[in-house]
């Protein structure tokens, strides 16, 4: 068993183990530090100086053929093929510490109504889809394990979710995942049979993509990529298909929403980079003008439907679609550099979206509702440690200088403007361009509703009906996993270069980018 | 005139185009039972037929299909046997024979 | 051993559990069911031992009525299962069978009827018969055996879909199996006669020579086919002969109804699959063949998982839902490549069909309990499920997964094949319907989880607050079940592997 499988596995044993009625709490921590720990252990193991490869790589073949290139010899057509890159590795480090946080904020035991067990098995079993899709190297597990987590999201929000539409947001939010997956399954099959329906693992793959003429015919390749868009798309909430977010990750217990929201939904950008991009070259240079065009929904309609929330999970799900419009802007713009920083905001965003719905459900169990009006202000005063750290999870989402957010919106932004200006031509504003100016408006858009939210809850005079309630501000073990959150965010904010280092040659890696 | 192929295939269509109005218009459990005989008689009558004008390379019927034709009467009389048995269990619970009656499962 | 005894087997197995249940004074019937599946259990094993002989292997005339190779042998496997699981249903059902038959009593009188546990053996004994049907027809070449072995099964199937004879509802669901059965034997026989009369072959080796014979006459073949396939929409539920299938399938006994859906459903495919090949060879009628495939596919999956969504009887459910499967593995059947990819559209319906059979037994097994404990076969009767006998409910959630196909269940990996043949045929609108379809299911099946994990049951301290009791043979079952579904959802190789 490699590295990374044991990565995979060991969310999953630990989630048999809690239904088989081993201590919740404990197991679940223990699995998800020891987790956390492996990964670090794989950073480690990581060779920077060896390009083009999925490393510490291992695969169990489940079904081969007859080989095409060498007669005689057996090929891989499906199996359980396991590698990182860059990329993947950068992800697994936000799952690991996102799944340690979340599994560390879950309410002791006591205080869960209904299944002690399912709610803690879920968080991994959420977890382990999340792990296993970004070290997959097989199309087939890659889809699979993402689709792990559907099941247990749905019981989640379903059982534990908060808020009188939990029925109705769980459907709608499990219909909206169902068919996006499905039609994602439809273009993931589309381009294995466009690509000669010989192997399902990404290196074969991606192989036969790099050869002319690869797709058959152009429009093929632009209805995969459309299909591909269109699945991936749902998942991570491009706009117009963005509207099960919001209410859901109002809706989910705390630390699904964190899972999800900052995990689990970055699979889909994910995806884009992993396949999308590098085996669709000109799909993705063909459909590059509608992305823009509905990334701008995400960051201007969106940003605006978040400044009218007044409940501050609903503003927190908002932001989280708007935030992906940076990540897609980082993608459209087909440079390295953007896709650098989208890889990096997915992170940082990951991290800090995590930080906040951790944040929230503090809140929310405090005073039961997190209408605005209704918590009134002053919070500052009475819980000064949850109002630190809440300050710093809205700048590090504004993007503040010296949060990892920053540094990955200042790369995007550089990837946007990337061919503003050529020497022949003098200054170009193309799609892109205008689509960064756009976004640029959209940094405004989340400092008013980030800084607003901050203002309505800490600063300003008590209300009355606060003085009499008994707040108790956060204790130690509650401060520890936001602490190592944003810790997280601090240290990759200052030196984003420890990161980058890793993304740089995998990003390169892929052909047909702009440098 | 001499009777053809063709003649014989218009008259076993027939046969069966009659058993398969009696099975969609009639109501009556038992007649709708002989019109599903009709279109199984409709059946052999095409086997004999092009047993009979298919013919083999010595010269003589294709016997096959005629060997088929016994298995076709054999199993329509063990359906036989098993469908009347159940349409009288069906009589005696409902005292009816009328198809529109047997509507106890709707949702 | 010649592949042929296991059916002989079969029928004598069959035939002892009537003779032991005449010559042998048994306390409790029910021991006959573990009789009888201990012995199909042994057929089983002997299943993995025959020789494949068949074809022109053979030297005599018996082997153009019978093959036996990698399809046959896997849908003899099957059909066991499906027995096995069905007995071991109706072990448990026998207590709601007798009062299916048994009058009345009166209220000082003593039930005799149920006592004895009337024809509780025909009951075991008529699905090993019908098991020996459908595994003949997994090797029928011919249309002489083909008609036989169909016959068989579907003649066995009338008596059980009636069985409960002081039952309203399986009556009728009797009298409605019996007359669109028979219609589509008619139908079967008659396009069976004119195939005959096309080509003047009854061996299906020999029609599809001739139906690629540049002399054939197109118009008959073509009519041949279309009687044909209307028979076999007939046995498989597919749009627009599905209309049978709710009805009977609410109205028969519990493990009736999941032989019909998992056993039948099988046998039809193995058929139509056997009798499509000449078509879909000949490259004169293959055009016309698949696009009627494909709209007939089309529309199933539409239909099926449309008309199950507003369901509330979860028997009348599955029966849509195994419409909309039938969609599904018509989707491979239409596929059928120009140039052979990797997996064939015979081992996609193959594997989709085992893993059919595993997930839709689980459900049925579940159902069954619950049918028999509480009394109930809607929805209501699960809520709080979760509660009340966690066990039972994961089991049920991983075979509603599976059904919905999330991935990492053997329900899934058959669909992403149908969907890669789909695909490689191009067939681009039928895959748009498989996504919509598909997408639907995901709101039927986890309205069933919902029910279980949700909601709290209606009126507390009633029936649904009680465990329900699961005796160990069932329980090994669902386990085994359950685990299946998961290793040939990960490991799809272990099954597939052997079509390749």
């Amino acid at each position: 068993m490699t590295l990374l499988e044991a990565i995979i596995a060991i969310p999953i044993v630990a989630a048999l183990a809690i239904a088989f009625g081993s201590p919740t709490r404990p197991t679940a921590m223990a699995a998800a530090a020891i987790n956390l720990l492996l990964i670090l252990m794989a950073f480690a193991q990581y060779d920077l100086s060896v390009e083009g490869v999925y490393q510490l790589a291992g695969s169990h073949p489940i079904i081969t053929v007859p080989s095409v290139e060498q007669p005689g010899a057996q090929s891989i057509l499906l199996g359980l093929s396991t590698g990182v890159d860059g990329i993947s590795l950068v992800l697994l480090l936000l799952t690991g510490l996102v799944t340690l946080a979340a599994v560390w904020v879950s309410p002791a035991e006591d205080q869960i109504k209904g299944s002690k067990r399912l709610y803690y098995l879920s968080s991994l079993l959420i977890s382990a889809g999340a792990l296993g899709a970004f070290c997959s190297t097989d199309l087939f597990f890659f889809f699979a394990f993402h689709e792990l987590a559907l099941i247990p999201t749905f019981l989640m929000i379903g059982i534990f979710g908060s808020g009188p539409n939990r029925v109705r947001v769980a459907w709608k939010m499990t219909i909206y995942l169902g068919v996006g997956s499905m039609i994602l399954l439809a273009g993931l099959v589309a381009l294995f049979v466009a690509l000669g329906g010989q192997s399902l693992q990404f290196g074969d793959l991606q192989g036969w993509a790099n050869a002319p003429a690869a797709i058959a015919s152009a429009s093929l390749e632009n209805g995969i990529f459309l299909t591909l868009l269109i699945g991936f798309g749902i998942l991570v909430s491009l706009f117009p298909f963005h509207t099960w977010a919001p209410e859901a990750y109002a809706t989910a217990p705390t630390p699904t929403a964190m899972l999800h929201a900052g995990v689990l939904k970055k699979f889909g950008l994910y995806g884009l980079i992993r396949i999308a991009l590098p085996m669709l070259p000109n799909g993705a240079a063909h459909w590059q003008t509608l992305l823009l065009v509905l990334l701008v929904g995400n960051i201007l309609y969106v940003g605006y439907v978040t400044m009218a929330q007044k409940r501050f999970d609903l503003m927190l799900g908002n932001s989280s679609v708007m935030h992906m419009g940076y990540a897609f802007l980082g993608i459209a713009s087909l440079n390295v550099i953007g896709v650098q920083g989208a890889v990096l905001l997915m992170f940082a965003h990951g991290i800090s979206i995590a930080l906040l719905f951790a944040l929230n459900g503090h809140l929310r169990k405090r005073f039961g509702t997190l209408e605005f009006d209704r918590i009134g202000g002053g919070l500052g005063k009475l819980l000064p440690t949850l109002g630190l750290l809440f300050g710093f999870a809205i700048m590090a989402s504004i993007g503040l200088p010296g949060f990892a957010n920053f540094a990955a919106e200042v790369m995007i932004f550089f990837g946007g403007f990337a061919g503003l200006y050529s020497q022949q031509e003098g200054i170009v504003i193309g799609p892109v361009q205008i689509a960064t100016m756009c976004a640029i408006w959209g940094v405004v858009i989340s400092a008013v509703y980030g800084l607003r939210a901050y203002r309505n809850l800490f600063m300003g005079p008590l209300p009355d009906s606060s003085k009499e309630r008994k707040l108790v501000d956060l204790t130690l073990a509650e401060r520890l996993p936001l602490i190592l959150l944003i810790v997280a965010l601090l240290v990759i904010g200052c030196a984003p270069g420890l990161l980058i280092k890793y993304l740089i040659p995998s990003i390169e890696n892929i052909s047909h980018l702009a440098g | 005139m001499e009777v053809t192929l063709n003649h014989f295939l218009f008259v076993s269509g027939l046969l069966f185009a009659i058993g398969l109005a009696g099975v969609l218009v009639r109501r009556n459990v038992i007649v709708i039972f002989m019109c599903l005989e009709l279109m199984l008689s409709a059946a052999n009558l095409s086997l004999v037929a092009f047993s009979r004008f298919n013919l083999t390379e010595s010269g003589g019927p294709d016997y096959n299909a005629q060997v088929f034709l016994f298995f076709i009467i054999t199993v329509a009389a063990a359906e036989v046997a098993v469908g009347l048995a159940i349409i009288v269990a069906l009589y005696r619970a409902k005292q009816t024979t009328d198809v529109t009656q047997i509507n106890s499962m709707k949702n | 051993m010649p592949a042929y005894y296991l059916e002989i087997i079969v029928v004598v197995l069959g035939l002892t559990v009537l003779m032991v249940e005449t010559f042998v004074s048994l306390r409790d019937k029910r021991s006959l069911g573990w009789l009888a599946i201990l012995g199909l259990l042994v057929v089983l094993v002997l299943n993995f031992t025959v020789v494949e002989t068949g074809g022109e292997g053979g030297n005599t005339p018996f082997w153009s009525f019978y093959v036996m190779d990698i399809p046959a042998q896997w849908f003899k496997g099957l059909a066991l299962l499906a027995t096995i699981f069905v007995i071991l249903m109706s072990v448990d059902f026998s207590r709601v069978l007798s009062k299916g038959i048994c009058p009345e009593v009166e209220d000082d009188g003593v039930d005799d009827c149920a006592e004895n546990q009337v024809a509780l053996s025909e009951f075991f004994a008529l699905p090993i018969f019908i098991c020996a049907g459908m595994m003949w027809m997994a090797s029928a070449h011919h249309l002489v055996s083909i008609f036989v072995a169909l016959e068989t099964v579907t003649i066995g199937f009338y008596v059980i879909v009636a069985f409960m004879r002081r039952n309203v509802g399986s009556l009728e669901a009797g009298v409605k199996y019996l007359i669109l059965g028979a219609l589509s034997t008619g139908f079967l026989v008659y396009g069976f006669a004119w195939l005959f009369g096309v080509t003047g072959e009854m061996e299906l080796g020999a029609i599809a020579d001739a139906l690629n014979a540049p002399d054939v006459h197109r118009t008959g073949a073509l009519f041949a086919f279309a009687l044909i396939l209307i028979a076999l929409c007939f046995k498989i539920g597919a749009v627009p002969f599905q209309i049978w299938i709710p009805d009977v399938y609410q109205g028969a006994p519990m493990p009736v109804t999941a032989f019909l859906s998992v056993g039948s459903k099988a046998a039809g495919f193995v058929i139509l699959l056997r009798l499509l090949e000449p078509f879909m060879a000949s490259e004169m009628l293959n055009a016309n063949v698949t696009s009627v495939l494909v709209i007939i596919a089309a529309a199933t999956i539409l239909f099926g998982n449309l008309a199950a969504l507003p369901q509330t009887n979860f028997k009348r459910l599955l029966a849509y839902s195994s419409v909309s499967h039938a969609g599904f593995l018509l989707m491979a059947v239409a596929s059928a490549p120009a140039h052979p990819g990797v997996v064939s559209p015979v081992a996609a319906v193959s594997y989709y069909l085992a893993a059919y059979l595993m997930m839709t037994m689980l459900a049925f097994l579940i159902m069954n309990l619950i049918r028999v404990q509480r009394g109930d076969e809607n929805l209501e009767a699960y809520k709080g499920l979760a509660k009340s006998s966690p066990f039972l409910a994961f089991a049920m959630l991983v075979a509603m997964a599976s059904l919905a196909g999330v991935p990492l269940t053997a329900g899934f990996v058959g669909k992403f094949w149908v969907f890669v043949l789909a695909l490689q045929e191009k067939h681009y609108y039928l895959v748009a319907f498989g996504v919509i379809g598909a997408a639907a299911g995901f709101y039927y099946y986890l309205k069933i989880v919902k029910s279980m994990y949700w909601d709290s049951p209606a009126d507390a301290g009633s029936s649904a607050a009680v465990p329900v009791v699961v005796a160990w043979p069932t329980r090994i079952a669902i386990v085994l079940l359950v685990v299946g579904v998961f290793y040939f959802g990960v490991n799809p190789g272990a099954l597939l592997s052997l079509f390749l």
